[in-house]
């Protein structure tokens, strides 16, 4: 803008801001401290803050700010010019055990044991698609750093790494080149999940009956794990203080929630062909969000023969954050059974749940995201926002701004019925196909 | 500042030396593995802008970003200005839209009407 500033930030995030301000170019950006937190805080508290010191430096905050807007500038501020940056060499020649621990501490691996991703195991990975070993595959970045690039052979060692067959490789590049990273920024800890869509689940024996969700299949288990070393390696996520500031992390990062669907047990149509695919095409769908509940915890037993899941689900949306979407795992018991309610489409099951997971008013303002995104929003015209937050506190609003923020997906091995749910927002497929 | 700190963490930096290699002709068989990382963009360095010589008689722009406690924070700044400095001119602003997204129309105020801004992040 050509115009001073002096950003305020809490104590907490010093090493965030400062790393922050120097990747974007500005080193020595006079940010200063308040402490930590700000939220919660009693006016006459929050003042105390602005009269004492800033705790980073100790000095008062209110001078700090003042200086930061009149002190005259160095040669240093006044730099320009562009500064190269380097990962280090593009290989490490040593030991087996004394590589192991250099990944380890480098911060490339996510504390588990790796396979070594060898020039040797890296040129076989790379023998499972046809793209060449230097074609650039995407960006990804770690929040809001710019994103860094990547190529066939730099995605191929986190694939090694997680324990990737060959012919996997095409998937896990489908998921690079999304530029979506399963590690995201966020102080919310932030869950991903992949669904598998395609004759490609067969083919490399994806699990999707009985433990779909669990450490039962190769596939399932290594290209979720890839997912998490791409975002640590080629975005650069996942380093806590500095591109992760999720308060409680989350223990669904380690390889994600990986959903091959059950296509020939489901009712309804796959994913994929929801989102404008053929049946035969080979997808992979990404989202993100907080985690995945069981259906077990809601109102409504199984036990029951009159056990109504889309009540089931109604119930255990209700906890859900609005910022983000719901994606029901049903197993193929849970979703015959839908279809026998009546719900022939997933469509007409999402529209019922969208008119039947209410709110009110009054609840919804409580909600941490709500004032969070969704009033900056309403203050700014947008809908349906905006006509929310002009209604009285008793009106009744949906759980979900729309419709289409709720997905249906099928998985699981029948010996029960029971769905899952997922405060997981869709986000992107990713033809597999175009990566073999 | 190095570049590889502005690569990765601190920690990282710090930790990311080649460990000597235990080679001896009767050692174990070294491998020659890919380094993972992608490719960082260069950074462009900005200049940063001129300070003011004084602040009275100038207007600050006090931006809230819409992270909770934020706009607490900066009446209590604005109500300081008050007592200590009533020479400046404060302007309260909330960013248009959710924190994570940009609002040209004030960044477009502010450099028509402002000399300087404090932008404060809550949390």
């Amino acid at each position: 803008m050509g115009i001073p500033s002096a950003p305020l930030v809490t104590k907490a995030f010093k090493d965030l801001a400062l790393l922050n301000a120097a990747k974007r170019g500005m080193p020595h950006e006079r940010i200063c401290f308040t402490p930590h937190p700000v939220w919660g805080k009693t006016p006459e508290e929050v003042r105390a803050y602005v009269d004492g010191p800033d705790p980073v430096t100790g000095k008062p905050l209110m001078k700090e700010v003042v200086d930061a807007l009149t002190v005259p500038l160095s040669d240093d501020d006044k730099k320009g010019g562009v500064v190269a940056v380097s990962t280090g060499p593009a290989t490490y020649t040593d030991a087996a055990d004394n590589l192991q621990e250099l990944y380890l501490n480098n911060g490339y691996t996510d504390f588990l044991p790796i396979i070594l991703p060898t020039e040797e195991k890296v040129d076989a990975m790379m023998k499972g698609t046809s793209r060449k070993p230097d074609e650039t595959v995407g960006k990804m970045a770690a929040g809001a750093y710019p994103p860094w690039s990547y190529t066939v052979r730099q995605v191929a060692a986190s694939a090694v790494m997680a324990g990737c067959r060959p012919e996997y490789f095409p998937i896990v590049l489908a998921i690079a080149s999304s530029g979506v990273a399963s590690l995201f920024s966020s102080t919310n800890s932030f869950a991903f999940a992949m669904v598998i869509n395609g004759p490609i689940r067969d083919k490399l024996e994806f699990n999707y009956g009985i433990g779909a969700l669990g450490p039962f299949a190769q596939p399932n288990a290594t290209i979720g794990r890839a997912w998490t070393l791409m975002s640590k390696n080629l975005g650069n996520g996942g380093i806590p203080g500095d591109t992760y500031l999720g308060s409680l992390g989350n223990n669904l990062n380690y390889n994600n929630v990986v959903i091959a669907e059950h296509e020939d047990a489901s009712p309804w149509v796959p994913f994929h062909v929801q989102r404008g695919f053929k049946k035969e095409d080979n997808v992979v769908s990404l989202f993100r969000g907080l985690g995945v509940v069981p259906g077990q915890v809601a109102r409504g037993s199984s036990a029951n023969e009159n056990v109504q899941f889309d009540y089931q689900m109604s119930d255990l949306f209700s906890t859900f954050t609005g910022f983000f979407g719901a994606l029901i795992i049903a197993d193929p018991l849970v979703a015959a059974r839908l279809k026998e309610q009546g719900y022939n489409t997933k469509e007409k099951l999402i529209d019922w749940l969208y008119r039947n997971t209410t709110q009110t008013v009054k609840d919804y303002k409580s909600r941490n995201y709500a004032y969070l995104f969704d009033y900056p929003r309403a203050l700014r015209g947008d809908e349906p926002w905006a006509s929310w937050y002009k209604m009285p506190d008793d009106a009744v609003i949906p759980h979900f701004p729309h419709a289409s923020d709720i997905n249906i997906v099928v998985a699981g091995g029948q010996t029960n019925a029971y769905p899952q749910a997922g405060n997981l927002s869709y986000g992107v497929s990713v033809s597999i196909d175009k990566w073999m | 500042m190095s570049p590889v700190l502005l690569a990765t963490s601190k920690t990282e930096a710090q930790q990311q030396k080649a460990i000597p290699a235990k080679s001896s002709s009767s050692g174990p068989e070294k491998f020659t593995v890919v380094n993972p990382k992608g490719t960082p963009p260069p950074i462009q360095l900005i200049p940063m802008a001129p300070r003011l010589d004084t602040l009275n008689g100038k207007t600050v722009y006090l931006v809230d970003t819409g992270f909770h406690g934020s706009d607490v924070l900066l009446h209590q700044i604005e109500a300081w200005f008050g007592r200590n400095m009533p020479g400046v001119t404060v302007v309260f602003r909330r960013k248009a839209g959710p924190y994570m997204e940009d609002d040209p129309n004030l960044w477009k105020e502010i450099k028509a009407k402002g000399n300087a801004v404090i932008m404060a992040v809550g949390h």
